[in-house]
């Protein structure tokens, strides 16, 4: 029925558009009705309709997304109608995948929070509106609170993480705080330290060839990544090698949209991906095709290398290890070093495991002793950051106000000399368990840019930790399950309503995000809510904040260029990028010099940092973990969503309703369990009920469930991965190691 | 009371009371009733409980119950913002008016939408005007009487707990059929 009602009759309204009633009704006394109403008198000025149809502005996606894609974003009448991918980005190409096609129904979803909102009884679900004054008051009032008691604001702790990735949003919240004194931030990251690290061990830093440049290659491995759903504009690339004869092999235990699109796939059991990779090198070195003239050149620790695949490591072994025959093990192995040049792009999900490091150490060897580092084509690619050199500003340039007291590391403080303060670091990777532990206690808690309840592991923990806190802040565009047990809710812009700048960790664009709308209802950017916050403290007590008091979002986002921006992208000012996305003028194959960021400037195989980290020196095997019950327990991520956000749109819910546990034929029979069942997955840290899909895509001992946050749902498999740590991440985290969140295990059972 | 006076004062106080921001205006817009439709006001023990209530169907930060916006309920996918947004926007610009939210409030808020009722009521009960006329009966018709029955239903379906809520819905919806009904008068 709804969608069958026409628009108002629309040539009554282009008549009446032309004609205004004000001087009628005023003229026949509604005057009076005027007065004290909402509506207000208006010249006329005729239609608001934008002259010659919609106006587009550049805008970027921001949701922490390989392809962080330059789009354009279509404005009519002060509404944004639609968007599409930029064309002039030779990455975007003119598309978007579904969730960024989804925008508008993000911006003009009923469900966003309109207004600062207080709760009433924490998880109480009563909420009261309150003024934006009185939401910064009630946050400074706490501040100071905190200070007065406890002499310190090591209570007060932020949470900000990459829900949002424009550049301001990865910079003022930490300026407040910084400008607020020492304070605790939860650092770490969930998404790739193990592989980061792993990278910086080999080649001194996680830099990878440019993805448009997968076109050259003429072997491809996807390694633990499924770009068919997490980076559909790097499938063109990958089409576009083998529409040149490169053969695809995608290596995942599921058998996913990218597997079913590769010429071949290879499930090897879970946490076996370096016993896969070692294996492949040992047969390479029988066959005598390892590049010895590359290795001689440009690389450390070789003959060791050799020395421990030739004693500890055989195919048969690699075969057993990992359930993949050792034909198959020997066959690719033999394609891949005989493919010049042949590439493996290293997933996130490989790398979440309590051997995950070692695991791309592995197959970084594997590339580099085929001489496939630093070729065009080649390249064993994981991630980069050097687009990324912004100002920052102002986390940069903040410094606590005079007097601070903060966390005084025993490790950095030497005896006799004046004491040395800084924030107290928790890894967010364990939140629960480094909130249980913190002392001095964690009083306060600010969120932005983020959905711990739905992301972080220990989900039962956490909101104990959570519960116990005097007061929860969270700063965001949807009620999530951690807005849910908040104290006050402070409503936030998307990117159309807001400036920022974007990159990618993984392509080499440059985009500036211009607002485009004014933002809905009372939704403030975070650079405003910071200063807002600042002005509020400095009110109540003089020289409390030192962060800025007055500033736009758009000059914040200035001040973000600096000449290193400049230079790398081949532009003057930010203002050039008005006219488009431009593209790092960098060589696009990287260690293309054979000069390597390690100590000895070379490739390492055998890694002195690697050993002071507690590591081996080689990329050696280590089994993952025993599994604590029946199935290993997986949770990727989703087509339909970005960690938890998209999946409450409706139309990612018209294709993706409601949440699953994806189990093997085999192992539902023997647990009588057939597709629609709701079940339950359980272990010792929780449980959650889910319907069943029988599939044979996932192997006979995987529980399948994907990450994310369902409007008015209660699932979240957070509920039952426990906080176990990857192997690596200490060296570049700030000694916070990443999540082995794909080495989970669990039960199941129909309810 | 005077019938024309009777609507605008239910319409201003069914106004008030859908953009109130806590218990104590939700309290003060149902005492502008009428006062036989305020006889009728079920008893609110607890104005701080019914704005909670309040604030679970039409306001936040939960997902809303009940959004009181036309385009969520006249849109082909429910937003807000839509086209029927733009064309509340068209009527108060053909009024000489305009919201004083500017596009931060979707300008097809009951409360926004209920004032120009109000407005165009009262200036056609002191001045016909055959236009005017045309456009109250195209906003009543084809507008307002077709999502306000919608919302109010919605508010129904999903039970408030404080039937004060239910009782303003209510109101709503028989405030704008009986103008639509009333199609004729000035
Ligand atoms: S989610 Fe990723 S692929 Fe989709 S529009 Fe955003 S950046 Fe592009």
């Amino acid at each position: 029925m709804e969608k069958e009602r026409k628009s108002m009759n629309s040539s009554l309204l282009s008549e009446m558009s032309r004609r205004s009633f004000v001087k009628l009704l005023t003229a026949g006394g509604a005057a009076a009705m005027l007065h004290g109403g909402l509506l207000t008198p208006k010249a006329f000025a005729g239609p608001a309709k934008t002259a010659g149809g919609c106006k587009a502005f550049h805008s970027a996606c921001q949701r922490n997304c390989y392809d962080t894609c330059a789009m354009l974003s279509y404005v009519d009448d002060g509404v944004l109608k639609y968007v599409e991918g930029d064309k002039q980005s030779t990455f975007t190409n003119g598309g978007l995948c579904v969730k960024g096609y989804s925008y508008p129904r993000r911006v003009y979803s009923p469900d966003r929070i309109k207004y600062p909102m207080k709760q009433i009884g924490r998880g109480t679900g009563n909420w009261k509106r309150i003024s934006w004054e009185e939401a910064i008051d009630s946050i400074c009032d706490k501040i100071l609170s905190i200070k007065k008691e406890d002499g310190h604001l090591l209570g007060l702790a932020l949470d900000k993480n990459s829900g949002s990735e424009g550049i301001t949003n990865c910079a003022v919240i930490q300026g407040l705080f910084t400008g607020l004194g020492y304070t605790t931030r939860f650092e770490g990251s969930n998404c790739w330290p193990a592989g980061y690290d792993a990278q910086y061990f080999d080649f001194g830093d996680m830099v990878c060839n440019d993805p448009e440049d997968l076109a050259n290659a003429g072997y491809i491995i996807l390694w633990g990544v499924n770009p068919a759903w997490t980076s559909i504009h790097t499938m063109k690339f990958i089409y576009a090698a083998k529409e040149r004869g490169a053969k695809v092999v995608c290596i995942d235990p599921v058998l996913t949209q990218t597997a079913a699109k590769c010429d071949e796939y290879l499930a090897p059991k879970m946490g076996t991906d370096g016993a896969l990779a070692l294996g492949m090198a040992r047969h390479i070195l029988d066959l005598g095709l390892a590049d010895r003239g590359w290795v001689a050149d440009n690389a450390l620790g070789f003959p060791e290398f050799e020395q421990y695949l030739r004693e500890k490591v055989t195919v048969q072994w690699a075969a057993e290890e990992t359930g993949i025959p050792a034909e198959t093990i020997a066959r690719i192995a033999e394609e891949f070093a005989k493919a010049k040049p042949a590439t493996a792009w290293i997933g996130y999900g490989l790398q979440r495991h309590t051997n995950g490091g070692r695991a791309v150490r592995s197959i970084d060897a594997l590339v580099a002793m085929t001489g496939n580092v630093g070729k065009k084509g080649g390249g064993a690619r994981y991630g980069q950051e050097f687009t990324w050199d912004f100002e920052y500003w102002p986390k940069s340039k903040m410094s606590p106000p005079a007097g601070s007291i903060g966390f005084v590391n025993p490790a950095k403080q030497k005896p006799g000399e004046p004491t040395v303060y800084s924030n107290r670091s928790l890894n967010r990777n364990q939140a629960a368990r480094e909130m249980r532990k913190a002392d001095p206690k964690i009083r306060m808690l600010w969120v932005s840019c983020s959905n711990p309840m739905s992301q972080y592991p220990n989900r039962n923990e956490m909101e104990k930790m959570y519960r116990g806190l005097d007061m929860l802040v969270v700063v965001d565009q949807f009620f999530t399950q951690t807005a849910e047990l908040a104290d006050i809710v402070l409503p936030t812009t998307t990117q159309f309503e807001e400036w920022q700048v974007n990159v990618s960790y993984w392509h080499y664009w440059l985009a500036i995000n211009e607002q485009c709308i004014e933002p809905l209802f009372e939704a403030k950017p975070n650079t405003v809510i910071s200063a807002l916050v600042s002005k509020r403290m400095n009110e109540l007590s003089p020289g409390s904040c030192t962060y800025q008091q007055d500033l736009t979002p758009k000059e914040c986002m200035i001040r973000n260029f600096n000449d290193t921006i400049h230079k790398l992208n081949g532009i003057s000012s930010w203002e050039d990028l008005l006219k488009g996305p431009v593209k790092a003028k960098r060589n696009p194959v990287s260690w293309a010099e054979g000069k390597f960021k390690t100590p000895s400037g070379k490739y390492e195989f055998l890694s002195a940092k690697a050993a002071e980290y507690g590591h081996p020196a080689l990329p050696e095997y280590h089994s993952r973990r025993p599994n604590h019950d029946k199935f290993v327990i997986l949770t990727p991520h989703t087509k339909f969503g970005l960690h938890s956000q998209f999946i409450n749109l409706d139309w990612m819910r018209d294709f993706n309703p409601e949440p699953c546990v994806y189990i093997n034929p085999n192992s539902a029979r023997s647990k009588n369990i057939v597709s629609g069942d709701m079940v339950r997955v359980y272990n010792k840290f929780g449980e959650v009920a889910v319907k069943a899909q029988v599939t044979d895509n996932v192997p006979e001992d995987t529980l399948l469930m994907y990450e994310a946050w369902f409007k008015n749902d209660k699932f979240n498999v957070q509920n039952v991965l426990d906080d176990a740590v990857a192997d690596m991440g200490a060296y570049q985290f700030g000694g916070h190691r990443g999540p082995a969140i794909q080495e989970q295990f669990a039960n199941v059972e129909k309810m | 009371m005077q019938e024309s006076q009777h609507e605008a004062q239910t319409l201003a106080s069914l106004r008030d009371f859908f953009i109130a921001q806590d218990g104590a205006e939700l309290e003060a817009a149902v005492g502008r009733l009428p006062e036989d439709l305020k006889s009728a006001v079920p008893a609110v023990p607890d104005w701080d409980a019914a704005e909670f209530d309040f604030n679970r169907f039409f306001v936040g930060p939960r997902i809303l119950a009940a959004p009181p916006y036309a385009s969520v309920y006249l849109s082909p996918e429910p937003q807000v913002m839509g086209e029927a947004a733009l064309e509340a926007r068209r009527i108060y610009a053909a009024l000489g008016l305009q919201s004083p939210f500017d596009a931060r409030l979707p300008d097809d808020h009951l409360s926004l939408e209920l004032d120009a009722l109000r407005i165009m009521q009262g200036g056609l009960s002191h001045t016909p005007s055959e236009p005017l006329k045309e456009l109250r009966d195209c906003f009543v018709h084809e507008h307002l009487n077709v999502w306000v029955p919608l919302f109010a239903r919605r508010v129904r379906m999903v039970a408030p707990e404080h039937t004060i809520i239910r009782f303003m819905a209510d109101a709503v919806e028989r405030c704008v059929e009986s103008v639509a009904e009333s199609k004729g008068r000035f």
